[in-house]
């Protein structure tokens, strides 16, 4: 090894471990704290006693909390596949040779410059009051009354507004998707009879497949840790249906004295989002094809 | 040669690693003492301002700090977490009060001279709120606020509606008003919250004011206490609007300052949020009728804001001087005139006029304390009543409330329980 190989490990090592530090003072102790206090019947404050595993074998018995794991995860797989389908035609629509295109991609991209609580506070408005009343006029039954009023449709107003301000993000990543694949390709594609549908099945779609996969992690990721839409529109009602488990750790572990039973739940929650991003990048890495 | 440079970058490493916990420590430089104060009622920041601009201009000594966060709650306790207590915390009488002196947070204060002039009345409200009787005081109860059912003056006097007194006269003005077509009550019952405020107010008459105490000693259940008050809960409903779950606390402020219903079952504490909507509006407030005496009536009041001298504090003078100045006649006065609330002192003070309805049973201190004071937090009760609401399932919501109870109120059953057996319960 010669010297000046040296240095430049050197010179990387003095990048990287500052913020590794960074990095371990602010998310790995945190973490390990956490875990800590999930052994304890901590409130957050005052003193604590140690409790073994109560609060998992807790977590493992309590409707509660199973029931906002099965609404977070049912709005994630349901909003996941709404986002990814229409922001795939967005992109395609917007790839595509139109006028204007500039302007049309920024403004689908606007919602996501806007924040989530203001978005929630809009869309508050807007199922509260603009929807019944749009409802009263057309005669349409089933909406005359704010769906954020009704335990079985409320996620329903959760999805629509998480889904309206992701759509934005992932339409990007897809267009920057769709701009890697080569001209030719589709030249070529057309001498053989690949057009329209065909086209999009055999030759651009697997082409793009690294951006879904981003996509749908990010995605996944994102929507299991949804937050702020639940706090600005529902606040986990009506009837306690919209509680997502963030929302469930957050308000319970923090405003309320569950500080070390809700981190038990957020260490199986990390858990989990873990072993679902590893295994959406083990499956979709095997499925990419390379020109 | 490379030892000693990894020497140095593990001193890096360290560096950086400590940094950050070493701003946290600043100290005033000008010699003066200073008091921080956290209090939890974001709608009286204003006030809050002009005390402490009030305070700094005339104390040379002692520099005067007053945040007014929002969610202060939240915030109290992430600061705790991290064991950084401000000075004096202004809390309301309630659970979060009840588990802070359980974990030796606060200070007691029954030394402070100022504890003379406070009103007895709130003295035993806070004593109650105490998981297991501890010696000494921990907060100085600063102003109380009364929860039953406000009403618009005006249309009252206009219809000639008589105010009631007992839960079938309730009933039947309430089917006096909508014969007239008018809605009797408005709702906002999508903040969760807001569910409570009929609860309590109805509970003060139906159910003992210890039931939760009953139940931690396990001498009796929720079932059993809470079956009438639920049933007339839900005959309330009716006379609400269509679905009172699609609006928020402000939509049902909003509604009833522009006369969209006659009455409004919710504290005084609203009332500076429906004067901002329409301040020319007449309104009173009467207690809420739940049983059919007219006797052994009581009014349903607690502490909404008091100070408490966190144990931490460094100085404990300084802290009762800023004390001093708060409760203060005038200063209290000018709270009570912004918030339109109930001075928790002595002496002569002027009642705001919505209380009207209310100020005989102030006077003569005929209160009971809310019984969501001694709820858990995280148990959520509000959104279980919002469920039952909903869902209209007395026995369901019952059980629960029970099976609830037993499990996030484990620890504090506990306690009690080996309190009771080291203590006996004669007392």
């Amino acid at each position: 090894m010669s010297k000046h190989e040296n240095e430049r490990k050197r010179t990387f090592l003095l990048i990287t471990i500052p913020i590794l530090a960074l990095f371990i003072c602010f998310n790995t102790i945190p973490l390990i704290r956490g875990a800590m206090y999930s052994f304890t019947n901590s409130r957050g404050f005052g003193s604590h006693d140690w409790v073994g595993l109560r609060n998992y074998i807790d977590l493992f018995s309590d409707a509660r909390v199973g029931k906002s794991y099965l609404f977070t995860i049912k709005l994630a797989i349901v909003t996941t596949v709404v986002v990814n389908v229409i922001s795939l035609i967005l992109a395609l629509g917007l790839n595509s040779k139109i006028k204007a295109k500039g302007f049309f991609r920024g403004a689908y991209f606007l919602p996501n410059i806007l924040g989530a609580l203001v978005v929630g506070y809009i869309f508050n408005y807007f199922f509260t009051y603009i929807v019944p009343a749009l409802a009263d006029m057309t005669g349409l039954q089933g909406l005359s009354s704010s769906i954020l009023s009704s335990p079985n449709k409320a996620w329903i107003g959760v999805m629509i507004v998480c889904a309206w301000q992701a759509i934005a993000m992932n339409t990007i990543i897809y267009i920057s998707g769709l701009q890697t694949v080569p001209e030719d390709v589709y030249e070529a594609g057309g001498l053989d009879g690949a057009t329209g549908w065909k086209q999009f099945k055999h030759l651009t779609f697997p082409l793009i497949i690294p951006f879904f996969s981003i996509n749908m992690v990010l995605c996944v990721k994102n929507f299991l840790m949804v937050f702020d839409q639940i706090i600005a529109l529902t606040k986990g009602g009506p009837a306690q249906s919209t509680e997502s488990i963030s929302y469930l750790i957050y308000n319970n572990g923090m405003s309320g004295g569950q500080f070390g039973f809700q981190s038990a739940n957020a260490v199986v929650f990390f858990i989990v989002i873990v072993v679902i991003s590893v295994a959406q990048m083990k499956f979709s890495s095997s499925k990419e094809e390379q020109l | 040669m490379k030892r000693k440079g990894f020497r140095s970058l593990a001193l890096t490493a360290c560096i950086t690693a400590i940094a950050p916990f070493a701003w946290g420590c600043g100290s005033s430089s000008d010699g003066k003492i200073e008091v921080e104060i956290v209090q939890y009622k974001p709608e009286a920041a204003n006030y809050f301002k002009t005390v402490e601009d009030a305070f700094n201009a005339s104390h040379d000594d002692i520099h005067l700090t007053i945040s007014s966060p929002n969610d202060a709650m939240a915030i109290l306790k992430t600061r705790f977490i991290r064991e950084d207590y401000p000075d004096i915390i202004g809390i309301g009488g309630d659970i979060n009060y009840s588990y802070f002196v359980d974990a030796g947070i606060l200070a007691d204060i029954s030394g402070y001279e100022g504890m003379q002039n406070v009103n007895e009345g709130y003295l035993e409200i806070a004593e109650a709120l105490e998981l297991v009787p501890t010696d000494g005081t921990y907060i100085l109860p600063y102003a109380a606020n009364a929860a039953g059912i406000l009403y618009n003056r005006q249309m009252f006097e206009e219809h000639g509606w008589q105010i009631p007194e007992t839960w079938d006269e309730m009933l039947a003005l309430c089917d006096q008003i909508s014969a007239e077509g008018i809605l009797p009550f408005y709702f906002g019952f999508k903040d969760t919250w807001t569910c409570l405020a009929p609860w309590n107010a109805m509970a003060v008459e139906l159910a003992p004011a210890d039931t939760t105490k009953q139940v931690n000693k396990g001498q009796t259940t929720f079932t059993k206490e809470y079956g009438e008050l639920a049933e007339k809960y839900m005959a309330l409903l009716p006379y609400g609007p269509d679905d009172p779950f699609a609006y928020n606390y402000n939509d049902a402020c909003t509604a009833f300052a522009r006369g969209e219903s006659a009455m409004y079952p919710i504290g005084s504490y609203a009332a500076p949020q429906i004067l901002s909507v329409n301040p020319d509006l007449k309104m009173d407030s009467f207690v809420m009728p739940a049983s059919d005496e007219k006797e052994g009536r009581t009014l349903n009041s607690g502490i909404d804001l008091g100070f408490c001298v966190t144990a931490d504090c460094k100085n404990k003078e300084a802290a009762y001087e800023v004390l001093n100045f708060l409760y203060a006649d005038d200063t209290l006065q000018k709270y009570i005139d912004a918030q339109t609330s109930v001075p928790c002192k002595k002496g002569n003070f002027t009642l705001p006029v919505i209380l009207d309805g209310m100020t005989e049973f102030i006077a003569s201190g005929n209160m009971t304390d809310y019984q969501d004071h001694y709820y858990p937090s995280e148990m959520s009760v509000d959104a279980l009543l919002q469920t039952f609401l909903i869902e209209k399932n007395k026995d369901a919501f019952l059980k629960n409330f029970d099976t609830s109870w037993q499990r996030y109120n484990r620890d504090i059953i506990r306690m009690v329980q080996e309190y009771e057996a080291a203590h006996g319960s004669a007392q």
